[in-house]
């Protein structure tokens, strides 16, 4: 293929290149003769022009004299006595005739002065004088001089006494020659004037010989003379027809124009010449400029053809390239899916046999209850494990036919984090790997993120880690949060997920994230799974515009690496805030304490940390020394050394059953409950630590921490027998209100909406009420309003504390009551220490 | 049917309610009144007369109702209600007034369960 097109360009760009070359090289021949026949055409023109000025300058000239001798024959008439002869004399030679002769009949000249003359080529001369015509002819005198003779029709007596035909008057040659300035030396062209016979009349420039005929043969070389005898044959003929010559010599490297006419009044014939060496050469320029321009443009359109047609040559061979790589990409991938294919069918095929046979083991034991109970067991398990592959196979056809969406929404990663520790819990436990969850630096729990693909990601790294660890490894997961590069409304998460299982090798690690891949080897044999769980792990990271990495080595164990930006979620975080109590937390891993006591710092508590269980009793026995005990200590359970339950039994020991220790962990904790609660473990908090997650865990056990303070501040609580207004619209809530605040000993009267409290309240004695709870959403007049308009009566008790109860807790309706003029606002449900902390800190005054 | 397991049935959280209220009698007590509660009447009846603005108010009602019970899951979907119809009727509003009509049924359910083995 490849082959092919190259010949097909290579051969047609020879093609081309030749078609070009020859269009060129004819185009430049052609133009060469087709210039070669203009000059020619000019040329012609030219010289027809140039004769036709010389003959008309001729016969004018010719004319002239004509009519000079004719008016002398009539100023002179002649007489008996030939007493005319001295006025002929004294005209002619005033006119500047150099003989002057009259001519007999017979054709004999009878001298009237100068010397005696005689006519070249009689015969025609004389038949014209004959016929009475007017003619010139060339004679000569004594001394060979050329002469013009010009001859009129006059009758003279003759000295033998006979009439004369003529009178003839004779000019020097050169007068015509001056006259037709023939012999001009500054134009190209010359002339001759010759007779029929080729003889000259007037001979100009180089010429030597008597005979123009001569010259024609002289002019050609000895081997071409056939050619000049044809010249020769055509300006005779030419010249018996009376006709215009005009022909070119071509003389070997010089060409000569000749252009032949009759000459009128006489036998003569007037031969003008054109070498046209000089104009050639003007030509052969123009020619060779002609053929350096038809050479340069050729050249240049082929250099541009060949340029495209090696560019394009490239192209194409590029293309083929790609084209041929693709078609290797598809056949391994189809290659890939078969494989993929058949494994898969294995994979389906071993859970369905055992849900098959295990199917039928229960129907023949349909009566044995234990039997069928493992029966069944076993098939759940098969079809969950059978579910995930067909899961797995589905969601990698979604993604593949680029369905996979996210479905964002508010996430809590604390929920998340539980949720998945929750689920690998077991399996963590069946193989008795060490499995740890450390979050750390986290600005915002709740994002906006797809949480099921979120959980879906980590729950495949996570299970992947277990799975390919074996038992007794480690697996770890860490989670923190940066800022984000993508603005302030979003956060960086930073994961990771590591463990020191078996690795992988280096080929496979950089293709671990392609689909359908799987380390092939006797050891991941024995492992479950459709091999697509990171393809699936990695399209949901790139969906969510994160970035998976991978470090592994094969033996040490895997740490996979996730960053997503997430954007925070905007719902208002609620409040936490827990009282200013001292804590103590042990864990062994430093990280983990040291954002756990941020945590802790910024819901109010004070806390410290210890490594170890040795180093946590050495702290709390100091502290009690002090005498200011820890009032909750968070212990992690698996520590170095003495665990977190023996640490907590030698603590009990110590302190008693005051203070509350709670075990902090990861694992699940159902089998060690008991065994903990013995050992004085008051509560359970599950990792990862989130404020959120220390915040609840905290709370519950804030009442057995301040029951003992309560206790003490109900008997002296200034709340006991105060009056309390309390808006609320809903009877339930009110009801529910009235007996936890009459606990309080607190004198309760109800308004079931925003005006009728208002009214109870202007009715009432000034100082009668020390307090109004005020619902916020009530009908007819609502909460705001109604505080509003308290604050606007003219009693002095107008300023009575008013608290904000509602089912909101977002700042803006916080704003919002202390724009109403409220004291403060407090979320729903209702909070016994709450409502009395709010109403001690308002009624004091 | 104990009211542990009717707040099981109910999907919410007794430990928390229990924890807030302080007896198992209080909790039983308001439990049982949670029928006589007109708000999700009010709310079914502003729905169906377009009130929005007395819809919102019914639900943010029912919301505070089951804080203060620890209906979890009754809390959140009027919860989420709540939120819909605060700035008037909402697109998503439509698909939570059933998401609560089905808690509220399963509630009360729940709760009618517990009178009836209570008096019976």
């Amino acid at each position: 293929m490849k082959d092919k097109t190259t010949r097909f360009l290579s051969v047609s760009a020879v093609a081309i290149s030749i078609i070009c070359a020859v269009v060129f090289s004819f185009l430049a021949f052609y133009m060469n003769k087709q210039s070669r026949a203009t000059i020619t055409d000019v040329g012609t023109i030219y010289m027809t022009g140039m004769n036709d000025r010389i003959s008309i300058h001729f016969r004018t000239t010719i004319e002239q004299r004509l009519s000079q001798v004719e008016a002398l024959v009539k100023e002179c008439p002649p007489q008996e006595d030939r007493g005319e002869r001295e006025s002929l004399i004294y005209s002619a030679k005033a006119r500047g005739y150099n003989h002057l002769a009259v001519c007999s009949e017979t054709g004999e000249f009878e001298m009237i002065y100068g010397d005696p003359i005689y006519v070249k080529d009689m015969e025609p001369y004389l038949k014209s004088l004959r016929a009475g015509e007017k003619k010139i002819a060339v004679g000569k005198d004594a001394g060979e001089n050329d002469l013009v003779l010009i001859g009129i029709p006059a009758e003279y007596r003759m000295a033998d006494g006979s009439t004369s035909i003529s009178l003839v008057a004779a000019l020097s040659v050169d007068y015509i020659k001056d006259i037709l300035a023939l012999d001009e030396n500054n134009t190209l062209v010359y002339s001759h004037i010759i007779r029929k016979d080729g003889s000259f009349v007037i001979r100009s420039g180089e010429a030597f010989r008597d005979n123009y005929f001569q010259r024609i043969r002289g002019l050609f070389a000895e081997e071409r003379n056939s050619e000049a005898e044809q010249y020769v044959q055509e300006l005779a003929n030419a010249m018996e027809r009376n006709e215009n010559y005009s022909s070119i010599l071509e003389l070997g490297s010089d060409r000569r124009h000749i252009y032949c006419a009759k000459l009128p009044y006489s036998e003569w014939y007037l031969v003008t010449i054109m070498p046209y060496g000089a104009l050639n050469e003007t030509v052969g320029q123009l020619n060779r400029q002609w053929g350096y321009m038809v050479l340069g443009s050729c050249s240049i359109v082929m250099c541009v053809l060949l340029f495209v047609f090696i560019r394009y040559l490239k192209l194409t061979r590029a293309q083929l390239t790609a084209l041929d790589e693709a078609r290797k990409e598809a056949i391994a991938a189809n290659k890939a899916k078969s494989e993929f294919l058949s494994n898969m069918s294995h994979d389906i095929r071993t859970p369905m046999n055992a849900i098959v046979g295990m199917t039928a083991i229960a129907s023949a034991n349909i009566n044995n209850m234990q039997q069928v109970q493992n029966c069944l067991k076993k098939i759940t398990l098969s079809s969950r494990h059978l579910l995930g592959l067909i899961n797995d196979v589905l969601d990698m056809s979604k993604i593949e036919s680029g369905k996979m969406t996210l479905n964002v929404d508010q996430v809590s990663l604390r929920e998340v984090m539980d949720s998945i520790v929750n689920i690998v819990q077991p399996q963590v436990k069946t193989k008795n790997q060490q499995f740890e969850v450390i979050i750390r630096d986290i600005s915002a729990e709740n994002v906006c993120c797809d949480s099921v693909r979120l959980n879906q990601v980590l729950l495949n790294l996570l299970s992947n880690a277990i799975k390919f660890t074996p038992d007794g490894g480690a697996v770890k997961v860490v989670l923190y949060q940066e800022e984000s590069p993508r603005g302030a409304s979003f956060v960086r998460n930073q994961i990771t997920v590591e463990d020191n299982g078996i690795g992988m090798t280096e080929e496979f690690r950089d293709r671990i994230f392609e689909s359908f891949a799987r380390e092939d080897s006797l050891r991941v044999h024995k492992t479950e799974g459709t091999g697509l769980g990171l393809a699936i792990t990695r399209y949901i990271v790139d969906a969510m515009e994160g970035t998976i990495r991978v470090e592994s080595q094969q033996g040490m164990g895997t740490k996979f690496y996730v960053t997503l930006d997430m954007e925070k979620a905007e719902v208002e975080e609620e409040e936490m805030i827990l009282p200013e109590w001292n804590m103590l937390v042990v864990d062994d891993d430093r990280l983990l304490c040291e954002s756990a006591v941020t945590s802790l710092r910024s819901i109010g508590v004070k806390a410290e940390w210890a490594l170890d269980g040795e180093d946590a009793i050495k702290m709390v026995e100091r502290r009690r020394q002090e005498h200011r005990d820890y009032q909750i200590i968070l212990m992690d359970w698996k520590l170095p050394g003495i665990d977190g339950i023996e640490t907590s039994r030698r603590i009990r020991r110590k302190l008693g059953d005051d203070i509350p220790i709670i075990l902090i962990s990861a694992y699940d904790w159902n089998e060690i409950e008991e065994e903990a609660r013995e050992a004085g473990i008051s509560g359970f908090i599950c990792k990862p630590l989130f404020k959120s997650t220390l915040f609840y865990g905290l709370r519950q056990h804030m009442e057995t921490l301040e029951k003992g303070e309560e206790e003490n501040r109900k008997e002296g609580s200034g709340l006991d027998g105060r009056r309390v207004l309390v808006a609320e619209d809903n009877e339930l809530n009110w009801e529910i209100a009235s007996e936890l605040l009459s606990e309080l000993g607190l004198e309760l009267e109800w308004a079931e909406d925003g005006q009728i409290c208002l009214n109870m309240f202007e009715r009432s004695e000034p100082g009668y009420y020390d307090a109004v709870l005020m619902d916020l959403r009530m009908p007819v007049m609502n909460g705001y309003e109604a505080a509003v308009a308290i604050r606007k009566t003219e009693r002095k008790d107008r300023d009575i504390p008013i608290i904000a109860m509602t089912a909101d807790a977002f700042t803006e309706d916080r704003k919002k009551c202390l724009e109403a003029g409220m004291n403060a606002h407090m979320a729903k449900p209702i909070d016994v220490k709450e409502v009395s902390r709010l109403l001690e800190k308002y009624i004091k005054s | 049917m104990s009211l542990k397991e009717c707040y099981i049935s109910l999907e919410g959280d007794y430990e928390d309610a229990l924890s807030r209220l302080r007896s198992e009698r209080l909790v039983q007590k308001f439990v049982l009144k949670f029928l006589n509660d007109g708000s999700y009447d009010l709310l079914c009846r502003s729905l169906e007369a377009k009130d929005y603005s007395e819809a919102f108010r019914a639900s943010h009602t029912i919301k505070g109702v089951c804080q203060n019970l620890s209906f979890t899951k009754l809390y959140k979907s009027s919860h989420q209600l709540t939120e819909a119809l605060r700035n008037g009727w909402s697109e998503e509003a439509g698909g939570l007034v059933e998401q609560v009509k089905a808690d509220y049924e399963q509630t009360a359910g729940a709760i009618r369960d517990l009178q009836k083995e209570l008096e019976g």
